[in-house]
């Protein structure tokens, strides 16, 4: 048994040291933030010696900071909307008809979509839609529901068909529902459990990606991400560091929040979307 | 409206239709149809050339170059990841006081941006990383290892796992309390010593997890390019230019977009062989798990 305590104690020891690797960094930019340049240029390390807010302020003022901010949560607010109203009925129609060629045909070509990595398709995406003229929110959004669809189908179909026993909308037929309406008041509801898993990837995905915005909107600052202000505040202002330790601790406050709020949902999520998959 | 009632499952699947034709089946094939052509991605006209481009990928040492960083990369990854996330689990399933607290704090780097994550290491290593290095007069920490040929790679890798080991730890945790207490009390009471008992026990209910675990690690190394625009850009002297950054560059920095496409299809069939080969092995081990 001696061993065994043993073992323990150095199983503490070195998960503190996995906290320092971990929290060392969000430290550090957290006081590097609260710092003029003066007073990090003398001690990088040292804890802020007074509550400097002049950072914030010029990040905040010299962008329109609020605007991409207000961008990513209409993006992944909309985007998930959208993913929800089309994902699981496509998945339900999928399900219940896998014996017909046309349904087979469109969920293998959805399967095989998900090995399909994305910079294969970001060359000719990104020329259609200057083509189409959706370079703009919107032409990002139809992206991300686009892309929602193979992951999200696949999991869906997956789902009803271990959860959700056919009588249940045989007896919803009897009484006579229509499809649409068995779908909207039964079936829908039955499948909340992931749903919240598919709300998590799909939100944490949208609001955290930074390439296809890059090839999307990076033309028009007024219609800017959070991921790509961060990137493009970078090229700008890369010689007054703490100005830009500032911008990181505002693009992290938001996520930081909602995980503070949801981490038990958000863990869940997170890992069972990449367990069903 | 009887009608419509009676085919709505074909409406249901109308929309998703419209958009997987148009903005995702569409693009693949005129991917593969760019590729065969000399267009730049600006001109009006581009002509057929065939395999050219292709033929061309292969004696491009910048290509070979790319690959073999991404290789390694991915590989190292790959393997570290399971290494790592295995033992980081097996540490946290030991202690049983704070474990929520460890495995919130944990997880918390999944939940970040990559590019947001990229440029604050970016930003480290260029100012903390050196300050340290003076404060403790050690002259190899006193630069920007960042700008050193032989060491971005890994610093490109550690950040990489930094952010990309929290949802392995949690998979591998959560597979190792999957593991009933009776069976590794059977194997003690048998004779089996800690490390016995892992491999004989705990083991194969962590091999569908592992398979999980390489899979997206895999992907994420092969495919990476967040993480490099953030923290090298490709540089020092494109030691650390990624396939995915690379397709990038060609088609909007260099103009070489038909070029880009041929890369972009290479990197299409290396995914691919890679998940052949990921859901055979998996299937012959799921029998003996």
């Amino acid at each position: 048994m001696r061993t065994e305590k043993r073992l323990t104690a150095v199983s503490y020891i070195l998960l503190l040291m996995g906290l320092v690797v971990i929290l060392t960094p969000l430290y550090l930019t957290l006081i590097t933030a609260f710092k003029t340049t003066k007073e990090s240029a003398r001690n990088f390390f040292s804890f802020p010696t007074e509550l400097y807010l002049g950072n914030f302020q010029e990040v905040i003022n010299s962008n329109n900071f609020f605007q991409f901010f207000a961008n990513s949560i209409m993006i992944t607010a909309v985007s998930i909307v959208l993913i929800l109203l089309v994902v699981p009925l496509t998945a339900y129609a999928i399900s219940r008809n896998l014996d017909k060629w046309y349904f087979k045909t469109f969920y293998i070509l959805l399967i095989l979509g998900i090995i399909v990595p994305f910079q294969v398709i970001m060359l000719p995406v990104t020329k259609l839609m200057t083509q189409l003229h959706l370079l703009n929110r919107v032409g990002l959004i139809f992206l991300y529901v686009t892309f929602a669809l193979t992951q999200g189908v696949f999991l869906y179909v997956g789902y009803i068909r271990t959860t959700i026993p056919k009588e249940l909308e045989e007896a919803a037929y009897v009484d006579g529902c229509t499809k649409f309406r068995t779908y909207c008041s039964i079936i829908f509801p039955l499948l909340a459990p992931l749903t919240a898993t598919i709300i998590i990837i799909n939100a944490f995905w949208i609001w955290n990606d930074f390439l296809l915005p890059l090839l999307i909107l990076n033309k028009a600052e007024t219609y800017w991400t959070l991921p790509l202000f961060q990137y493009n505040f970078k090229s700008t202002y890369s010689v007054n560091y703490n100005l830009l330790f500032s911008s990181f601790v505002l693009t992290i406050i938001p996520i930081m929040t909602v995980y503070v709020i949801f981490q038990k949902q958000i863990i869940a999520g997170l890992t069972g979307g990449a367990v069903k998959s | 409206m009887k009608n419509f009632n009676r085919h709505a499952h074909y409406f249901f699947t109308l929309p998703a239709l419209l958009l997987y034709a148009i903005f995702f089946i569409y693009p693949l094939i005129n991917g593969f149809l760019y590729s065969l052509t000399d267009w730049d991605g600006l001109s009006k006209t581009h002509k057929y050339i065939g395999f050219d481009n292709y033929s061309e990928l292969l004696s491009d040492g910048r290509i070979r170059n790319s690959l073999g960083f991404t290789f390694r990369y991915a590989l190292l990854l790959i393997v570290l990841t399971v290494v790592l996330g295995v033992v980081i689990a097996l540490l946290l399933n030991r202690v049983k006081k704070f474990q929520s607290f460890f495995r919130t704090t944990y997880f918390f780097p999944a939940v970040l941006s990559l590019i947001t994550v990229g440029l604050i290491w970016n930003q480290l290593f260029s100012q903390a990383l050196p300050a340290f290095g003076k404060a403790i007069g050690s002259e190899m920490l006193s630069k920007n290892l960042l700008s050193d040929p032989s060491w971005a790679f890994y610093g490109v890798l550690f950040v990489s796992l930094w952010q990309g080991l929290a949802i392995p730890i949690l998979l591998f945790l959560a597979a190792l309390q999957s593991v009933p207490q009776d069976l590794l009390e059977a194997a003690s009471l048998d004779g089996a010593n800690a490390w016995q008992r892992f491999r004989s026990v705990v083991v194969p209910f962590l091999i569908p997890t592992l398979n999980m675990v390489v899979i997206l690690s895999a992907k994420n190394g092969i495919t990476a390019f967040d993480i490099i625009v953030a923290m090298t850009g490709g540089g020092p002297g494109r030691t650390t230019e990624s396939v995915g950054l690379l397709v990038y560059n060609f088609a909007f920095k260099e103009f070489k977009f038909s070029y880009a496409s041929a890369l972009a299809m290479i990197l299409f069939v290396i995914i691919g062989l890679v998940s052949i080969i990921q859901i055979r092995s998996s299937s012959r081990y799921e029998v003996n798990a």
